[in-house]
């Protein structure tokens, strides 16, 4: 079967780019890419949402916590930041992949914020360069992405490109989120539960980083990575430097992004099964996009509702990281990974439902990173 | 199989006064828009559109500016209930080297087949005139197209280098500044500050000299073989500069039209407006810019 971009010659179409799986491109390389190192790095401050909530400057009566499950987040301390935690989580990974950081061939930094020395946003030059510097990756090309929450999943999506094209072999997609501060933003005007700014009150920072490499012959991996862009919806949030004070604001229509991110997943869902020639039960993992716990639970029925069938287990962290935005993925699978949650043979599917609106979808076999993690059940 | 450019095109803020300060977005929108016209495409044809400018309108963090681009232009904006394709994009920030990256970033999902058609757009203009502090790019959008032809070379070899002992050269950021013309705030505001040393024009030669030869030497390039240089730092003068420093005629280099030479991400487009592109047989693009980050690219007819 000859495919060429997202169309192939015998009729079949892909709305999703798409690589990988039962009709790939032929001229993908046939290499198969694969995690073999997630990192993370978590500040020790924590913040709960009681407290968060009782410096509100308007009287909102929000139960923060009974409305989103967020029961407390991490917050930056003196001296974290942006660049900060992306280093921490890349030395992280680093060490579980086993390999030096001139091994990568390629550095992508992912990061929604890009904060350097406290709240400076650095827009030049990109993060990408002090970090490859300070990782010492001096083989590596680096870039910056920005790709809202979906940022370090479309990281994984261009390494996944490469090395199965035999263009690189190893790659890294960093992010360091610290972004709490839009939640003190909101704090001082969030008057009610209605609030654009509500979802900021759910933040929380955390770097977090990935490392892909080529996988020996026959061994498991990426089995599909699709993305897409459903623009209709791209002005539902905006964030920007914030009017009142330091750091950012962000004004989002939550309970839209959350309604459309569901209805126009649903086809990508079965798109990216279908090209995987799997059905979703499946998926031993589904790790969504953590934004809160209900959102997840009434998302997750939905999905069950229209696809027939539900996935094994669907991973939940935002109740004790808040939603980390382009991090979240990763810091569930490095917790996971960690607690020695996941078995050899589980198969994962991250799914980034982001502003854009990206949706972004890729199934993975866990396989040898378990061991890595001290683990081999 | 090669990438090939199949278009390109630019918007300026002053050939677009349909406000008295249009914004990076509508100038992004103007170049995207021209750009698939010149090639007889439509949005609807574009399987990836990545974004590579920096010096957004409000300076927005979220979304991805792409998508807004994409919105704008009309490009597959949501999933019907007819089987089609969509249009995947995000942003890419390399400063002054972001098209370039850009570029090779399409060029890998193109020869990888996972799209057949992408277009890299970039725009900057300042956001807030006659706040931010040392903005001195002009306001431009270009863009380029590209797509997979069996049967021409097109981007052949890319090269990147970071120089990160020079970060400190070109540095440029938002942050609080107490004002005393208050901003909402009544006390501060949220200021872009763009900060170059005299000394980063001297610099940003050396390092962009020192990864065209590299990418010569593993090309076996015959530097004198190259009849087009797009060679762009943001910096004026810089192309001219270039092309004596690598013994290349100033005859094959694509000039900036006055107003532009200091354009900042969409530099390169800007450069091909220069409708050179389709004679030259050998072609070598080089941008440079803050990190000092370079990026080279060899393109042959």
């Amino acid at each position: 079967m000859e495919t060429s971009g997202g169309r192939s010659v015998n009729g079949s179409e892909h709305w999703m780019a798409m690589e990988g799986g039962t009709d790939a491109s032929p001229r993908d390389g046939g290499y198969t890419s694969r995690f073999v190192g997630i990192g993370a790095s978590l500040p020790e401050r924590r913040l709960s949402s009681e407290e968060l909530m009782a410096s509100t400057e308007h009287q909102t009566g929000i139960d923060l916590e009974r409305l989103t499950g967020v029961r407390e987040r991490r917050i930056a301390g003196e001296g974290e930041d942006s660049y900060t935690l992306a280093l921490g989580a890349a030395r992280d990974a680093l060490a579980y992949a086993d390999c030096a950081a001139e091994d990568l061939d390629v550095l992508i930094v992912s990061s929604i914020s890009h904060y350097v020395g406290g709240l400076r946003w650095q827009l030049d030059p990109p993060l990408s360069v002090s970090l490859k510097e300070a990782l010492g990756a001096r083989h590596a090309i680096s870039f910056d992405i920005s790709n809202a929450c979906a940022g370090m999943v479309t990281g994984v999506f261009i390494l996944n490109d490469m090395i199965r094209q035999g263009r690189i072999r190893r790659g890294m997609v960093v992010s360091g989120e610290y972004i709490s501060q839009l939640g003190v933003n909101a704090a001082r005007e969030v008057r009610t539960v209605m609030d654009e700014q509500l979802a900021s009150l759910t933040l929380g920072d955390a770097g977090a980083a990935a490392i892909l490499e080529r996988a020996p012959e026959g061994a498991p991996g990426i089995e599909v990575a699709g993305f897409t862009t459903l623009a209709e919806h791209s002005r539902l949030c905006l964030a920007f430097p914030a009017k009142i004070g330091p750091g950012v604001s962000m004004y989002s229509d939550a309970r839209t992004i959350h309604d459309v991110g569901i209805e126009d997943t649903v086809p990508m869902l079965r798109e990216a099964l279908d090209q995987a020639g799997l059905e979703f039960d499946e998926i031993d993992y589904l790790i969504p996009h953590q934004t809160s716990t209900r959102a997840i639970q009434k998302g997750s029925e939905e999905f069950y509702a229209r696809m027939g069938h539900a996935p094994k287990h669907v991973v939940v962290t935002v109740n004790e990281f808040g939603n980390t935005s382009s991090t979240t993925h990763f810091v569930a699978m490095w917790k996971y990974l960690r607690e020695g949650r996941f078995a050899k043979d589980d198969r994962v599917m991250l799914l980034a439902i982001a502003s854009g609106l990206e949706v972004g979808i890729v199934i993975f076999k866990v396989d040898q990173l378990v061991e890595r993690y001290g683990h081999d059940h | 199989m090669g990438t090939i450019i199949e278009a390109s095109a630019t918007a300026t803020a002053t050939a677009h006064q349909r406000s008295m300060t249009p914004g990076a977005l509508e100038l992004a929108d103007a170049a995207a828009r021209a750009c698939l016209e010149r090639a007889n495409r439509t949005a609807e044809e574009l399987d990836l559109l990545i974004n590579a400018g920096i010096y957004h309108d409000k300076i927005l963090s979220e979304p991805a500016f792409a998508s807004l681009i994409q919105e704008d232009i009309g490009a597959n904006l949501g999933h019907p209930a007819v089987a089609g394709h969509g249009t995947f994009s995000f942003d890419v920030y390399n400063g002054a080297c972001g098209l370039l990256t850009g570029i090779h970033l399409v060029d890998g999902m193109l020869a990888s087949g996972t799209a057949e058609l992408g277009m890299v757009v970039a725009s900057d203009m300042d956001p807030e005139p006659g706040i931010s502090q040392g903005f001195r790019f002009p306001g431009v959008g270009g863009a380029v197209l590209l797509s997979a032809d069996d049967s021409r070379a097109g981007f052949t070899a890319f090269r990147f280098a970071t120089f990160p002992e020079f970060a400190e050269l070109f540095q440029s950021a938002v942050g609080w500044q107490e004002d005393a013309r208050g901003g909402l705030a009544g006390h501060g505001r949220n200021i872009l500050t763009v900060e170059i040393a005299e000394s980063y024009a001297a610099r940003v030669l050396e390092c962009a000299e020192a990864t065209a030869r590299e990418l010569a030497a593993a090309q076996a390039l015959d530097l004198g073989e190259v009849d087009l240089l797009v060679a762009t730092a943001s910096v004026p003068g810089f192309a001219d500069a270039f092309a004596r420093r690598l013994g290349v005629s100033g005859e094959r280099v694509a000039p900036l039209p006055d107003g532009l030479s200091s354009a900042h991400t969409a530099a390169p487009a800007v450069a091909l407006e220069s409708g050179r592109l389709a004679e030259a047989s050998t072609v070598l693009f080089v941008s440079a810019g803050a990190g000092i980050t370079v990026a080279a690219a060899l393109y042959r007819a």
